[in-house]
């Protein structure tokens, strides 16, 4: 069993790193606090200056949790994804069901003052990722009855997040310029000014589905072999079919209503975890896809907030830059497939 | 023996397009059961209505006396088993989770395996001699492993029945035979019925208890193969044009349908390749005098060629002698395959000399130094030929020249 302790060891190496990388992230920044600073300010300990720990606790921390929640439930969401629609090059950007979110997500930014709502609540804005993400995954999936060749099934998927989009930029037109920049700002994707009150309701809301996924491994080990060898072991297709979808859109709709429509992490990570693992094996990638996501859009957050600092990049532009060339170098040097 | 599956009056089909109506399986324990013929006949979906697939849109299935549509998809996967048709990309997995993923209707609600489930992977694979791969990828593996890692995964399911949608396309001889020996002897050992469509009806033919054929949407019949497949039907059977298909001999070949120019001797299996190589080489002939328990025979006809044919275990007779004669008058050429000669095929070597008395080319196959012994004085009008592909250029060359144009139009209208 060499395999399955090197497995396990290198959950905990990517552990350390997302450790490592998050307290390192912390420490810099406009002000630089130094990592033994925010260790000690993480244990409570005194480091004799109030603003440290101010920035520690309630700016830096705070959009860090953000960013490994948020990526471990990208990453988990295109595994989901990968593994339903046996297409290893889906992910929630490409099969448009951010798109859908953007969409409802520009409704309640743009619209939302319309409504006579003075704020837009983390809640709203939640619900309203959730609906759009939902809208596109059922209206794939009801073309997925229709079709047979999973190709066209993403084409279509494409295709919801291109009328998506369209939809959206229609109500730019429509809303003033301060609500467009809001949103705009909001579709480059960024976890800046995260809210504990944000994290706690992402957390709340993913913790329990990220337990769930895991709990699927098995049904998700079989999808592996397609609906018909599924169906043949044993497996209530339909109900797991439904599971999924919803599992994959509210992983989706969390990260996407707060953080804005983030790309690549749910591609890339899968792929590099089987990889890296060298297995198909859902109950071994599931924790994994949970760890290196998490690293994955910590790194990419720290790159957005470092590179050209004090301007802050567009969290999407990094994911993109970084996630492309290792899928491309992936695909190319190892073959990756499902 | 008692009755696995059993399908009564079963149309099936999709929402309102029924693609075979009437199918009725009674399959028994330990039974090999196949559907034979023509692509889009109806036998994917037959067995996708068989495995609770697809359901029935008429009529019933029962496993094991409980209607398929009925029972809980998990006790029906410990029944049944299936294979597919469909290419699997299974990145990573290697054969032995592959395998064990056929512990799925057994296993917790992890899919933890047990020592005894272990044990059933490592069997199953064993069975299908796969266990050596145990630790490779399955995109690393030949379509012909592949498939028996499939048949593997269905085995450790521990189901009472199998059904395999083409188990043996895009195989290789040697592994066609290795599946079916593997489906075989899952059937004379475990007691599994295996109930599967095939392509290649010579493996269905010989390795079957049961065939059905499908035809167009109906089951056109059904039984051993002995009693099924019969003198043309297999022709029949998939609308063969342009080629005939022997079912005795399991052999099918082009049809020839050159103009008869030459006469080519033959018996004790010496025509059978030289008239192939001549009809590929788009030479027409006519063959004889040939018994007719001779594979010669068989082949000759098959080939389409005329056949001047002797009653089995008869000396050739003056009838068939003289409907030969009347053949070599009407052409320039003749072959002699290098037959062996016995009593009841003499008149054959009769018919060349005659051949040469007329003055027409006889070319022969026999070795140089035999021919003495074969023609006596006759010998150094004998052109030999040290091979057939010799042969069909000096063939060519003669064809056409002296015809008798009147002979054969009155061969034709005959």
């Amino acid at each position: 069993m060499g395999k399955k302790s090197r497995q396990r060891m290198m959950i905990t190496v990517l552990m350390g790193m997302t450790l490592f990388v998050g307290i390192l992230s912390i420490s810099v920044g406009s002000v630089n606090i130094g990592m033994l600073n925010v260790v000690k300010i993480m244990l409570g300990m005194d480091v004799g200056n109030p603003v440290y720990s101010s920035i520690v606790l309630d700016i830096r921390f705070p959009r860090l949790l953000a960013a490994v929640i948020g990526g471990a439930a990208l990453s988990v969401s295109g595994l989901l994804l990968q593994i339903f629609f046996r297409n290893p090059i889906v992910e929630p950007y490409v099969l448009g069901i951010s798109s859908g979110a953007s969409l409802f997500v520009g409704v309640a930014i743009m619209g939302g003052y319309r409504f006579g709502l003075s704020g837009i609540g983390p809640l709203y804005l939640f619900l309203g990722a959730f609906a759009g993400a939902m809208l596109v995954m059922i209206a794939v999936c009801c073309a997925a009855k229709k079709v047979h060749h999973i190709t066209t099934l993403l084409i279509i998927g494409v295709m919801a997040g291109f009328i998506c989009s369209a939809g959206t930029s229609m109500l730019t037109s429509f809303a003033d310029k301060e609500q467009i920049a809001n949103y705009v700002t909001w579709t480059l994707g960024s976890f800046s000014g995260f809210s504990w009150m944000q994290v706690k309701f992402l957390f709340f809301l993913n913790a329990p589905i990220l337990i769930a996924v895991f709990l699927l491994s098995k049904p998700l080990n079989a999808m592996l072999f397609g609906e018909n060898y599924a169906l043949s072991m044993g497996l209530n297709i339909k109900r797991f079919r439904m599971a999924i979808i919803v599992i994959a859109s509210i992983l989706t709709a969390g990260i996407t209503a707060f953080a804005g429509p983030i790309s690549f992490i749910g591609l890339a990570v899968p792929h590099i975890v089987r990889i890296l693992f060298h297995s198909s094996d859902n109950r071994v990638l599931i924790p994994a896809v949970i760890v290196l996501g998490a690293l994955m859009t910590a790194v990419c957050d720290f790159c957005a907030r470092m590179l050209l600092s004090p301007v802050e990049l567009p969290l999407s532009a990094i994911t993109s830059l970084i996630g492309a060339p290792i899928v491309i170098y992936l695909l190319v040097t190892k073959r990756s497939e499902l | 023996m008692n009755q696995v599956i059993v399908a009564e009056n079963l149309d099936v089909g999709y929402e309102r397009k029924k693609v075979v109506e009437n199918v009725n399986i009674n399959a028994m324990k330990g039974q090999m059961i196949c559907l034979l013929g023509p692509n889009g006949a109806g036998k994917t979906t037959i067995l996708r209505t068989l495995t609770g697939l697809l359901a029935p849109l008429k009529g019933t299935v029962s496993i094991n006396g409980n209607d398929v549509e009925h029972i809980g998809k998990d006790a029906l996967a410990k029944e049944l088993a299936v294979v597919l048709t469909e290419l699997l990309s299974l990145g990573y997995l290697t054969v032995f989770e592959i395998a064990a993923m056929g512990r799925y209707p057994h296993t917790n609600y992890f899919g933890k395996l047990s020592e005894y489930d272990i044990k059933i992977v490592r069997d199953a694979l064993t069975a299908v001699d796969a266990y050596r791969l145990k630790d490779r990828c399955f995109s690393e593996l030949s379509d012909g492993e592949k498939q028996k890692v499939m048949i593997a995964r269905a085995l450790v399911q521990q189901p009472k029945l199998i059904v395999l949608d083409e188990p043996t396309s895009h195989l290789d001889v040697k592994h066609k035979v290795e599946v079916i020996k593997i489906l075989q002897k899952l059937c004379a050992e475990k007691g599994i019925t295996v109930i599967l469509s095939l392509h290649d009806i010579d493996l269905a033919i010989k390795a079957c208890q049961i065939v059905l054929l499908v035809r167009k949407g109906e089951i056109v019949a059904e039984g051993t193969p002995e009693e099924v497949i019969l003198d043309g039907t297999i022709q029949r059977l998939y609308d063969i044009e342009g080629a005939h298909y022997n079912e005795l001999m399991g052999s099918l070949e082009f049809d020839n349908t050159e103009t008869p120019e030459f006469f080519v001797t033959g018996g004790d299996g010496t025509g059978a390749g030289i008239y192939r190589a001549l009809s590929r080489a788009g030479i027409g002939m006519v063959c004889g005098i040939l018994h007719t328990n001779d594979i010669d025979s068989y082949i000759g006809k098959t080939l389409n060629c005329r056949i001047i044919e002797e009653n089995a275990f008869e000396a050739i007779g003056d009838r068939s002698f003289a409907e030969a004669k009347a053949v070599i008058e009407g052409i320039s050429c003749l072959v002699d395959t290098g037959f062996p000669l016995r009593h009841g095929n003499h008149r054959n070597l009769e018919l060349l000399k005659y051949g040469i008395a007329e003055g027409k080319t006889v070319f022969s196959l026999c070795k140089k130094e035999n021919l003495f012994a074969r023609y006596g004085p006759w010998a150094n009008r004998i052109e030999v030929c040290g091979s057939v592909c010799q042969l069909i250029q000096r063939m060519k060359q003669e064809k056409g020249r002296g015809k008798n144009d009147d002979y054969w139009n009155i061969a034709d209208e005959g």
